[in-house]
């Protein structure tokens, strides 16, 4: 029997994924033809899984510079008629903010559906935004899923929906939905393709200010009548009990976490529960319908208060006395769990919890004091780390000229490379957005007077980071801008960008050199250097802080993981260092302290390097005071 | 139809935690079974903490298993089962493989890694069985360190209280590897398999 996969059209049939495979899968049922995304964690394998079967099913697939083109190349598909989607994680539609705003009035002939991962608890990103306010703000219906069937079926149906009201959709997923696993039932898969036509209409799609206005109009007319449709629509179920005083309104995952409370504390005949699927727009009549049977609403929903705002100006307008209770008992901050919305619904309920969770509390304090801190580190061999040792060596030479006590600043960015700012490296002072870092030292230019050096990943600078580099440029802002280029977009698994010389599908394209970029944008000083080669990275970079003017360098060594996989196929060995014990000085530590790398570990009596660990990247054996770091 | 049973395997990046709840996840499909359940990591690099869960039965709904709801825990790495203390209950058994996986955190001074015995202790006060083996140790003498977690994983199948049937895993592993790697595979899955019932006699 043949395995399934995401593309088998055998409907009914049952197959393990993972969410983000599902939101694909979804996707593919409606008959997907135009998929663009930029890497994200908790959305990439959205992507990848539609571009591991773009040829077999004909879809067209890219990994785009950044959000804002993903979103326009989708918009473009479904203005020419063809369904479309973009995904990303939930600050990437930042990114796309600008076009989203504007998609709106537009609205959607092929089903344009936007899939926004967000990251409730900050797992991997910079902070904990709720995309339901933008979707709010831009009147983009949001469809958000409480299972990982439901992101299949949510995904499928976005499309049709958006088609029927001509209006673009959101998916909004979450951490606990795109990386969560489970069992799906398949759906048919459309067959469906599509020609793109491109029909001239400036009335739709000229947006000067009379375009606008001509269109707003237009653009609530259909958004009202979606918030209409949503009551009758599958993923917003409402479940009366006979004689409940409580009811809960519990939103996309929160749902399955509400449900599985009620049954843990034993009340599933004690209170309503409303299922919603459509936080925006909210299906109204089935909230009034529940606010006027109970004489209490709690609101389960991760992060901001959306559902339970809106709840209390629909019972405020309608004039139902009903006490509404959320963010007061259902914490505004990280992931929900079980155990949070079963310990607010007990608050209500007077129920016990069938576990006591202040025993389980006390043990967890108990233990913390016991357990090592055990953070995402740099890979052994990880090209970064040189570059870090070798960018605050420099920096410091550096400083030393501009006072006593003046310390380099390092601005970065978002990649693996923001891990440099633990101990032992702490090269990294800033981490706030993509291409950020640049964006940040322009500023610190004009307001500090010490060696500002800034870095960010290949990946990061065609992103975001080539306008403030020529901002740099026009406006003379003296920093030194580190390209850390190692072939990769690493931190969300590797996918391919305008440097590396292939696309989403696997196809041969340009290989764009950051270099290349820089100089044409003026910059003076531009070096490429080998990280591993120490001594001559650490001078390079030093001429680059001495430079009256913006320098790039770009430390150029590709990712240490990428690396041992190629060196594996070509059956290439790899030679680790050793720790020769006659010379090593036991009391030094300078191999520790300087580059803190996991094949690195201090025994008692002596210092190791562990041979499974160790790529033989050599770095460490170049910092070593004793010369006591030799090769096998 | 089963309830409920909950699984949470805990390791160190690059243990190939993930890869187990993956073939528990396909097995039990194949089986029948309605399977949930996510993984939990920082940002996704080699080396930090890795946490999965597997959920099986047709009342799950939730991707993660509350607090003292575990019915067993899968150690990769001692101090990693500790970490994870407040899922067991004295009707959890846990499954710990005894070798260490140093953080350099400990090297550079910025932290201490507690003793085996104490680990232990701790875990044993929680659960209602331990069992303890050295599956880095097993899975070299099934032919490569890299099989660890299948040793972990034929573990977990020697408890004898799955759903999943042995010959379905076994499938799902076969399908999972390379012709040339999986028989590797198998032997340290049936090698954790016999450890466990050893430690269970």
């Amino acid at each position: 029997m043949q395995e399934l996969t995401v593309s088998s059209d055998t409907p009914g049939e049952r197959l393990f994924v993972l969410g983000n495979e599902a939101i694909a899968r979804g996707a593919i049922e409606a008959g997907v033809q135009v998929a663009a995304a930029y890497p994200g964690t908790p959305s990439s394998e959205i992507l990848e899984t539609l571009a591991s079967v773009a040829k077999e099913l004909d879809i067209y697939v890219e990994w785009s510079v950044n959000e804002k083109v993903a979103f326009e190349v989708a918009l473009a598909a479904s203005i020419c008629g063809l369904r479309a989607m973009a995904s990303m994680k939930h600050v990437g539609v930042n990114v796309a903010h600008d076009p989203l705003m504007t998609a709106s009035y537009i609205g959607a002939k092929g089903g344009l559906v936007l899939v926004s991962a967000d990251d409730p608890g900050a797992w991997s990103s910079q902070n904990e935004q709720d995309n339901r306010y933008i979707a709010l703000q831009g009147y983009i219906p949001v469809l958000e899923p409480s299972s990982v069937q439901e992101a299949k079926d949510m995904m499928a149906d976005a499309f049709k929906l958006s088609e029927e009201f001509k209006h673009l959709f959101m998916l909004r997923s979450v951490t606990r939905i795109g990386h969560a696993r489970g069992d799906i039932v398949l759906g048919e898969i459309s067959k469906e393709r599509r020609k793109g036509q491109f029909k001239k209409d400036r009335t739709w799609l000229v947006y000067t200010p009379a375009g606008a206005r001509r269109n707003r109009p237009l653009m609530l007319e259909r958004f009202e009548a979606i918030k209409k449709a949503v009551n009758t629509l599958p993923y917003n179920q409402l479940r009366l009990a006979d004689s409940a005083k409580l009811g809960i309104i519990a939103c996309g995952l929160s749902y399955s976490y509400a449900l599985e409370a009620v049954k843990w504390l034993e009340i599933e005949d004690r209170v309503s529960i409303l299922k919603i699927g459509t936080p925006h727009p909210l299906p109204e009549e089935l909230v009034i319908r529940l606010l006027k049977s109970v004489g209490e609403i709690l609101v389960v929903e991760e992060l901001d208060p959306f559902v339970e705002l809106q709840v209390k100006a629909i019972a405020g307008e309608h004039n139902i006395p009903v006490r509404i209770h959320g963010k007061d008992l259902v914490p505004r901050i990280g992931e929900l769990s079980t155990r949070a919305v079963t310990e607010a619904i007990a608050r209500l309920t007077g129920s016990k919890p069938p576990v006591d969770f202040a025993r389980l509390d006390k043990l967890e304090q108990e233990v913390a004091p016991l357990l090592p801190w055990r953070p995402p580190t740099l890979c052994p061999g990880c090209p970064h780390r040189a570059s870090f040792h070798a960018i605050t060596m420099a920096a410091r030479r550096v400083a030393r000229d501009y006072g006593k006590d003046v310390e380099p600043i390092y601005p970065s960015d978002i990649g693996c490379y923001t891990l440099g700012t633990n101990p032992p490296l702490e090269a990294v002072d800033t981490c706030i957005c993509m291409g950020g870092g640049f964006g940040i030292a322009n500023g610190l230019a004009h307001v500090v007077d010490a060696p500002i050096i800034t870095h960010l990943g290949d990946s990061t600078f065609f992103h975001a980071g080539i306008p403030p580099l020529i901002n740099a440029v026009y406006n003379k802002a003296k920093i030194t801008m580190v390209i850390l280029d190692n072939s990769a977009t690493a931190m969300t698994g590797f996918q391919p960008h305008p440097g590396t010389g292939y696309t989403a599908s696997g196809e041969e394209a340009v290989s764009l050199k950051p270099e290349d970029v820089a100089r044409a944008c003026g910059v003076k000083f531009v070096e490429v250097v080998d990280p591993f080669d120490l001594k001559t990275a650490t001078d390079t970079i030093e001429k680059a802080l001495r430079f009256d003017g913006p320098a790039v360098i770009v430390c150029r060594r590709l990712c240490a993981i990428i690396d041992q996989r190629e060196k594996r196929k070509r059956k290439e060995e790899v030679v680790p260092y050793f720790v020769d014990q006659d010379k090593c000085n036991i009391k030094c530590n300078a191999c520790i302290k300087l580059l803190g790398c996991p094949a690195i570990i201090k025994q008692e009596d002596k210092t190791i390097i562990d041979s499974s660990l160790c790529t033989g990247c050599g770095v460490c054996a170049q910092v070593c005071p004793y010369k006591a770091i030799l090769l096998r | 139809m089963i309830k409920e049973f909950n699984i949470l395997i805990t390791g160190v990046g690059g243990q190939g935690v993930i890869l187990m709840s993956e073939l528990l996840g396909r097995a039990a499909v194949k089986d029948g079974l309605r399977v949930r359940g996510s993984e939990i990591l920082g940002m996704a690099v080699r080396g930090g903490s890795v946490t999965s869960i597997v959920r099986l039965g047709d009342e799950v709904y939730g991707p993660l298993i509350p607090m003292g709801k575990c019915d067993v825990l899968i150690g990769m790495e001692p101090s990693e089962a500790l970490r994870n203390i407040t899922y067991l209950s004295r009707s959890s058994l846990a499954i710990v493989n005894t070798a260490v996986t140093i953080p350099f955190t400990v090297s550079i001074g910025e932290s201490k890694y507690p003793s085996l015995e104490e680990i232990l202790k701790k875990l044993g006060e929680a659960a209602g069985k331990v069992i303890t083996l050295d599956a880095n140790q097993i899975a070299q003498e099934a032919g490569s360190l890299l099989a660890t977690n299948l040793v972990m994983l034929g573990a977990l199948f020697g408890t004898k209280k799955l759903p999943i049937g042995i010959e379905t895993i076994k499938e799902s592993i076969q399908v999972r590897f390379p012709a040339k790697t999986a028989p590797v595979n198998i032997k340290a899955f049936d090698l954790g398999y016999q450890a466990c019932q050893q430690a269970l006699k």
